[in-house]
C-alpha cells in the first residue's frame, strides 16, 4: 500500500494555501488606470522599438471597441480596468548580469516557493537529478533566465519576451500574434496592448531541448494585473518541454490575469507544454479576492507529423477561462489535452481544450478530469471540428467530472463538429461522486475520511497526473491534496 | 488450386511480406506456422482483400484466375473464406439474418437461385447441431457478447453454411476448450475433399493432430523459408524458430 | 423571440440565429429574408397520413389550427395526430395534451408538407401520476419546407414518458423536445432517429431537467447524414440542486456517408446534485471499415453490406420502441431511405 502511506504523508504536511505570503519589495508602477499613454509607458519602460509600441497601440484602439465576452458559465462582478496597475516591477539596476546583482529579496521569495534559480544549487543535486532552465517572472518583468548560456550552445534561445523583442527582433515580428491574432479575442487583445513580460524560445532544427524549460509566475504587487505573453518556436524535427507554474499572494481584491501563449512547430517537431496554475483562489467561504485567471493559449501545428500536447494541472483563480488548443494544420499532426482542473470553495472554473482538425490524417487526444467541491462550480467546454479536407481526422475524448459535496456543480459541454465522412470522432463523459462503496473499504483499512478521499481522487487524475513530467507530479498531487482539503465530512 | 508467387505487400504502407511463395493443390491441407508478427494473418487479409493490404509485387491465383484483381466479395463468391483470427462483431444483425444475405449474396453472383427460408433453417439446424452450437445463439446479434471460444465455432458455422471451396483458417485453435477443439476439427475435416484446399495457420501441434496437414510451411520474416511434411511441425514444436530467425 | 412570434408578426428579426447559443447550427433568420403570406385554409382531400391505419381517433391540422387530445383517469387509447401543410405559406399550430392519473396514451404524430412552407408546432404535454405515454414521431417534410415543432413536456412522479423521434430533413427542419422532470421514479426515452440526404437538414435539440430525487432518463439518438446533408443533435440534461439519485445516460451517434455531409453533437450534463450517475456517448464518423470488410469477405457485395450494416445500426434505436405496429412502420420507413 505504497500509495497510501505516500497519500497519508502528504495529508499530514498539508497546509492551506501555502504561496499567500506577500513580500515588501521596493516597485516601480505605471499610473493606475489604461490609456494609450500606459501602453506608452509600458513600452517606454522595456526599451522596446518603434514597431513594438506602434503594434500595442494597434491593440489598444481595437480592445476599446471590443465586449468584453458573457458566454463561459461564470459569474463575477464587472471589471473595472481602469481600477488596476498595469505595470509593476522591482526596482533594479539596468540590465542585470548576474544572479548576484538580483534583490536578494526577490532571491528569498523564490527560494520560499521552492523555485531554483541558482544553478549551482540545482547542479549541486544528485548526479543525473532531473535539471531545468528557469525564467522568472516576477509581476510585470522577468528577474532572471538561467542557463542561458548553456542552452546556447546547442543554439537554444531561452530568454525573457523583453529581451527577445530587443535581440531576436525578426523572430518576434515573425511569429508574434501569429498563432493568437490580436483581435482573437478581448482579452488577448488587451494583452497584445500591455503584455509586460513572458518567455521566449526558439529551438532550432533538429536539436532536442537539452534541458526542461520552465517560467515562474509570480503577482505579488497589489491591485496589478499580469499580462504575461509567451511565445515557443520548434523548428523542423526539434523537441522541447516546457513547464510553467504560477503563485500569488492572499488578497482581498481580485486581481486580473490575461496571459497569451503561443506555439508554433513545424515539421515533425514536438512541444511539450505542461502548466501548474495554483494562483490564490479568493476566500472559501467568502468568495473574495483570488486571481482572474483569464488566459488564451493556442498551438498551431504548421508541420507535417508535428505534435503539441497541452498538460494543465489548475487549482487555483477564483475565476479560471482558458481553453489551450490545437489548430492541426500540418498533414499527419497532432495535439494532446491532459487536464485536471479542481474547484473548491467558491471557485468557477471554464475550461477545455480546442482541437481544429484542417490537415488530413491529424490525431487529437482529450482527457479532461474535473473534480468539483464546496460551492464550487466546474465547466469542461471543448470543442472538437474537422474540415472538408481533414480526411482520416482521428480524437478521442474522456471527460470526468467528481462531485463532492451537495452544493457544487458541474458541466459538460462539448462541441463536435464534423465535415467529413472520413473523419472519427469519439466522445465519453461522466459525471458521479466518489463511490461510497470505495470509501469504506479504504476506510475499513484505517484511512481516515480525508485520506481515503484523498487515495480515490489520486486514482481519478491519474491519467492526467503521468503525462506531467516527473518532478511537477509530486508537486502537483499535493496540490491536489491541498485543493480538497475540508471538502468532505 | 492455390498459387502465390513471390508475393510483397505492406500494411499501412509498412512493408511486410516480402517474397512469399507458395502452392496448396486441390484435396491438400497446408498448415502455416511462424513466429508472431511473422506476417501470417497478413498473408490471409491479402488473399481476401482486405483494405490497407497492398501488394506491391507479385501475384496470387487461385484454379488460374487473379484473386487480386478481386473485390473482396468476389473472392468470397469464388469460395475463399477466412475464418477471422479476431472475428468482428455486427451489432444489431442477428446471426442467422448474417448468414443468409451472404449465403444468397454468393449464389446470386454465381448465378445460382437464392436458397429458400425452409431450407436455410433446415440447413442451419444441421450444421449447429454438428458443431453444438445452441440455435438459440444465431438469433443473437453476430458475435456480440459471444466469448472468444463461441465466436471460433461460430467462423466454423459460417464456414459450413457457405460451403466454401478455399478455406484459411487463421489460429481458429485459440480460445477453444478441449471439446470445441475436438468438434471444430471434425467440422473441418468433414470439409476436406478432392476439390477443395485449406491453409491451416496455427501455433500447436494440438490442432495438427486433429487436421493432419499434407505439408507444413515456416513462415518467417515474411517469407516461407522452410517446407516439410506434417514431421515439421513436431520438429518446430521441439526446437522453437530459432534456426529459421536467421533464414528471414 | 420566438419562430411562432416571427410568424405571427411576419418580422423576421423575431426569428432565431446563430448567435442564439440554442440555435448556432440551425440560424433561420440567416435563412429567411421575408416570411410567406399567412398559410390558407385547406379545403382539399388530404392523402392518407402513415399512421392511419393504425389508429381509430385522428386528429387532423392542415396549414394550423388548435388540437387538444385528453385521457381520462384510467383510460388507456391511441391516437394518431397530423401537422400537415399544405402549399407555401406560414402558419402556427398548437396542441395540448393531458393524460389524467394511470391514463395510456400511444400518440403517433407526423409532420407532412409539400412545398415552401414555414410552420411551427407548439405541444404541451402534461402526465399526471401513474401515467403513460408513447409518443412516436415521423417528420416527413418537404426538402423546401422550414418546419419547427416545440414540445413542453411535464411529467408527474412515477409517469412514463418514452418517444422517438423520425426525421429526413428539411430545408430547415428542428425538432425540440424539453422535458421537466420531476423524478419520484418516473423514466423518460428520449430516443430519435435521423436520416438525411441531399442538401436536406434536420436538427435534434432535447432538454430534460430533473428536479427532484429518483429519476431515470435515457436517451438514444441515432442518425446518418449523406451527400451534402447536415444533422444537427443538441442533448441537454440538467440535474437540479437536490435531484439525487438522478440516473441519465445520453447517446448520439453519426455516421457520414459521404465527403460533404455534416453532422454537429453538443451532448451536454448540467449537473448541480452530487449523488448522480450521468454519462454520455457520442461517436461521429464513417462506418467501421473492419465490419463491411468481414461482411464482403463472406460474399456480401459493398452496397448491400453497407445497408445492412447501417439498417442494424438504426435498428437499435428503432427496437426500443414499446408499441409494436408502430415499431414495424418506422421500420420500414427507415428501409426504404436506406435502401437506395
Ligand atoms: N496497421 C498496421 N500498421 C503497421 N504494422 C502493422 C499493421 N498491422 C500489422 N502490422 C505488423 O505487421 C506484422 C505482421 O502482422 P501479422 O498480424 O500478419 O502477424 P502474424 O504472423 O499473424 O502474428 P501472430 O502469430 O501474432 O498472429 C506485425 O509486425 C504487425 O505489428
Ligand atoms: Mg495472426
Amino acid at each position: 500500500m505504497a500509495a497510501v502511506k505516500q497519500t497519508v504523508e502528504q495529508v499530514q504536511g498539508l497546509e492551506k494555501y501555502k504561496h499567500g505570503f506577500s513580500s515588501d519589495i521596493e516597485q516601480d508602477f505605471a499610473p493606475k488606470g489604461l490609456n494609450a499613454d500606459i501602453v506608452r509607458f509600458i513600452s517606454a519602460k522595456k526599451n522596446e522599438p518603434q514597431w513594438m509600441l506602434d503594434s500595442r497601440l494597434d491593440a489598444f484602439e481595437r480592445w476599446l471597441a471590443m465586449d468584453e465576452p458573457d458566454w463561459a458559465k461564470v459569474n463575477f462582478p464587472r471589471i473595472d480596468y481602469q481600477d488596476s496597475y498595469y505595470y509593476a516591477a522591482p526596482k533594479e539596476k539596468v540590465g542585470i548580469a548576474s544572479l548576484d546583482e538580483v534583490d536578494p529579496e526577490i532571491l528569498e521569495v523564490y527560494k520560499k516557493l521552492g523555485i531554483p534559480l541558482k544553478e549551482q544549487e540545482v547542479l549541486a543535486g544528485v548526479v543525473g537529478s532531473p535539471r531545468y532552465a528557469v525564467d522568472a517572472v516576477f509581476d510585470s518583468v522577468s528577474v532572471v533566465t538561467t542557463f542561458k548560456k548553456e542552452l546556447a550552445q546547442v543554439g537554444v534561445i531561452f530568454c525573457s519576451m523583453s529581451e527577445a523583442i530587443r535581440e531576436h527582433p525578426e523572430l518576434v515580428k515573425q511569429y508574434l500574434g501569429s498563432v493568437v491574432p490580436v483581435s482573437d479575442n478581448y482579452f488577448a487583445c488587451l494583452n497584445a496592448a500591455v503584455f509586460s513580460d513572458g518567455s521566449f524560445v526558439y529551438v532550432p532544427p533538429g536539436v532536442r531541448c537539452p534541458m526542461e524549460l520552465s517560467t515562474y509566475f509570480r503577482i505579488n504587487a497589489e491591485n496589478s494585473g499580469q499580462f504575461e505573453r509567451t511565445l515557443i518556436i520548434a523548428d523542423k524535427g526539434s523537441y522541447v518541454s516546457y513547464l510553467e507554474g504560477c503563485t500569488a499572494p492572499m488578497r482581498d481584491e481580485n486581481q486580473l490575469h490575461a496571459a497569451v501563449v503561443e506555439l508554433v512547430t513545424m515539421d515533425d517537431a514536438e512541444i511539450k507544454y505542461s502548466t501548474v496554475q495554483n494562483w490564490y483562489p479568493g476566500d472559501p467561504e467568502t468568495g473574495k479576492g483570488g486571481i482572474y485567471n483569464f488566459v488564451t493559449k493556442r498551438a498551431d501545428c504548421r508541420g507535417d507529423r508535428s505534435k503539441v500536447s497541452w498538460t494543465q494541472v489548475e487549482t487555483g483563480s477564483s475565476i479560471t477561462w482558458k481553453y489551450p488548443s490545437c489548430v492541426l494544420r500540418g498533414e499527419g499532426s497532432s495535439g494532446e489535452f491532459y487536464s485536471i482542473a479542481i474547484t473548491n470553495g467558491r471557485q468557477q472554473a471554464d475550461t477545455g481544450t480546442k482541437m481544429i482538425h484542417l490537415g488530413a490524417n491529424t490525431r487529437s487526444r482529450i482527457i479532461s478530469k474535473g473534480i468539483s467541491a464546496g460551492r464550487s462550480s466546474n465547466t469542461y467546454r471543448g470543442l472538437v471540428s474537422a474540415h472538408p479536407k481533414a480526411k482520416g481526422a482521428r480524437n478521442f475524448t474522456q471527460c470526468d467530472s467528481l462531485l463532492i459535496g451537495k452544493h457544487c456543480a458541474a458541466h459538460t459541454v462539448p462541441y463536435i463538429e464534423a465535415r467529413n465522412g472520413q473523419a472519427k470522432f469519439e466522445h465519453e463523459a461522466t459525471t458521479t461522486r466518489l463511490s461510497e462503496d470505495q470509501l469504506f473499504y479504504a476506510m475499513q483499512r484505517g484511512l481516515s475520511q480525508e485520506e481515503a478521499v484523498q487515495l480515490l481522487v489520486n486514482g481519478f487524475v491519474k491519467d492526467v497526473l503521468q503525462e506531467l513530467p516527473m518532478e511537477f507530479a509530486v508537486e502537483a498531487q499535493k496540490l491536489v491534496a491541498i485543493s480538497l482539503e475540508g471538502s468532505v465530512g | 488450386m492455390l498459387s502465390v508467387s513471390n508475393l510483397h505487400a505492406t500494411v499501412d504502407g509498412k512493408p511486410i511480406l516480402k517474397g512469399l511463395t507458395l502452392d496448396v493443390p486441390a484435396g491438400e491441407v497446408h498448415a502455416i506456422m511462424g513466429p508472431n508478427g511473422a506476417g501470417k494473418s497478413t498473408l490471409s487479409y491479402v488473399l481476401t482483400g482486405r483494405q490497407g493490404y497492398d501488394v506491391t509485387e507479385g501475384g496470387a491465383t487461385l484454379d488460374g484466375e487473379d484473386l487480386l484483381a478481386l473485390e473482396a466479395n468476389e473472392r468470397a463468391a469464388k469460395g475463399v473464406f477466412l475464418s477471422f483470427q479476431y472475428p468482428l462483431e455486427i451489432p444489431g444483425v442477428p446471426a442467422l439474418t448474417f448468414i443468409r444475405t451472404a449465403l444468397n449474396a454468393q449464389k446470386k453472383s454465381r448465378g445460382e437461385p437464392e436458397i429458400t427460408a425452409p431450407a436455410f433453417l433446415k440447413l442451419a439446424r444441421e450444421k449447429a447441431a454438428a458443431l453444438k452450437i445452441d440455435f438459440e445463439m444465431l438469433k443473437r446479434a453476430l458475435n456480440v457478447g459471444f466469448s472468444g471460444g463461441e465466436k471460433k465455432r461460430m467462423e466454423i458455422f459460417q464456414m459450413a453454411m457457405l460451403s466454401p471451396r478455399f478455406l484459411i483458417l487463421d489460429e481458429t485453435d485459440s480460445g477453444l476448450d478441449i471439446d470445441a477443439l475436438r468438434i471444430v476439427s471434425e467440422g473441418v475435416n468433414a470439409m476436406r475433399s478432392p476439390d477443395r484446399a485449406m491453409l491451416v495457420i496455427t501455433h500447436y501441434q494440438r490442432l495438427l493432430d486433429y487436421i493432419k496437414p499434407d505439408r507444413v510451411h515456416v513462415l518467417a520474416g515474411g517469407r516461407i523459408v522452410a517446407s516439410g511434411g506434417p514431421e515439421l511441425a513436431l520438429e518446430l514444436e521441439r526446437d522453437g524458430y530459432d534456426r529459421y530467425a536467421k533464414a528471414a | 423571440m420566438s419562430v411562432a412570434a416571427a410568424i405571427r408578426t411576419r418580422d423576421v428579426g423575431e426569428l432565431p440565429s446563430r448567435r442564439d447559443e440554442d440555435w448556432r447550427w440551425t440560424d433561420l433568420r440567416g435563412l429567411i429574408r421575408v416570411l410567406p403570406d399567412a398559410s390558407e385554409a385547406f379545403t382539399g382531400t388530404l392523402s392518407p397520413g402513415p399512421f392511419d391505419r393504425l389508429a381509430a381517433d385522428h386528429h387532423v391540422l392542415v396549414n394550423g389550427g388548435d388540437a387538444r387530445i385528453d385521457v381520462a383517469a384510467g383510460k388507456k387509447t391511441l391516437v394518431a395526430l397530423r401537422l400537415v401543410s399544405r402549399g407555401v405559406g406560414a402558419h402556427a399550430s398548437r396542441v395540448t395534451i393531458n393524460l389524467g392519473a394511470g391514463a395510456r396514451l400511444r400518440l403517433l404524430e407526423s409532420y407532412e408538407s409539400d412545398g415552401a412552407s414555414v410552420c411551427q408546432t407548439a405541444l404541451t404535454i402534461t402526465l399526471a401520476e401513474g401515467a403513460a405515454l408513447e409518443r412516436i414521431v415521423l417528420a416527413q417534410d418537404h426538402e423546401d419546407a422550414v418546419s419547427v415543432s416545440q414540445a413542453e413536456v411535464r411529467l408527474s412522479p412515477t409517469a412514463d414518458f418514452g418517444q422517438t423521434i423520425v426525421a429526413s430533413g428539411a430545408r430547415r427542419q428542428r425538432l425540440e423536445t424539453r422535458v421537466v422532470h420531476p423524478g419520484g421514479r418516473a423514466s423518460a426515452r428520449m430516443d430519435g432517429v435521423y436520416l438525411v440526404a441531399d442538401k436536406r437538414h434536420t436538427d435534434h435539440t432535447t432538454v430534460v431537467t430533473h428536479e427532484g430525487v429518483d429519476g431515470t432518463t435515457s436517451q438514444l439518438i441515432k442518425g446518418v447524414a449523406r451527400d451534402q446533408a447536415r444533422a444537427v443533435f443538441q442533448g441537454k440534461i440538467i440535474v437540479s440542486e437536490g435531484a439525487d439519485r438522478t440516473d441519465a445516460r445520453m447517446g448520439h451517434h453519426a455516421l457520414i456517408l459521404s465527403d460533404r455531409a455534416e453532422v454537429d453533437a453538443k451532448p451536454e450534463l448540467e449537473i448541480y446534485a452530487d449523488d448522480v450517475s450521468c454519462a454520455h456517448g457520442n461517436t461521429v464518423g464513417a462506418m467501421d471499415e473492419d465490419a463491411l470488410f468481414y461482411a464482403r469477405q463472406r460474399g456480401i457485395p459493398e452496397p448491400e453490406a453497407r445497408a445492412m450494416l447501417t439498417e442494424a445500426f438504426i435498428g437499435q434505436v428503432i427496437d426500443r420502441i414499446w408499441f409494436e405496429d408502430a415499431r414495424k412502420v418506422v421500420r420500414k420507413w427507415a428501409a426504404e431511405r436506406l435502401r437506395v
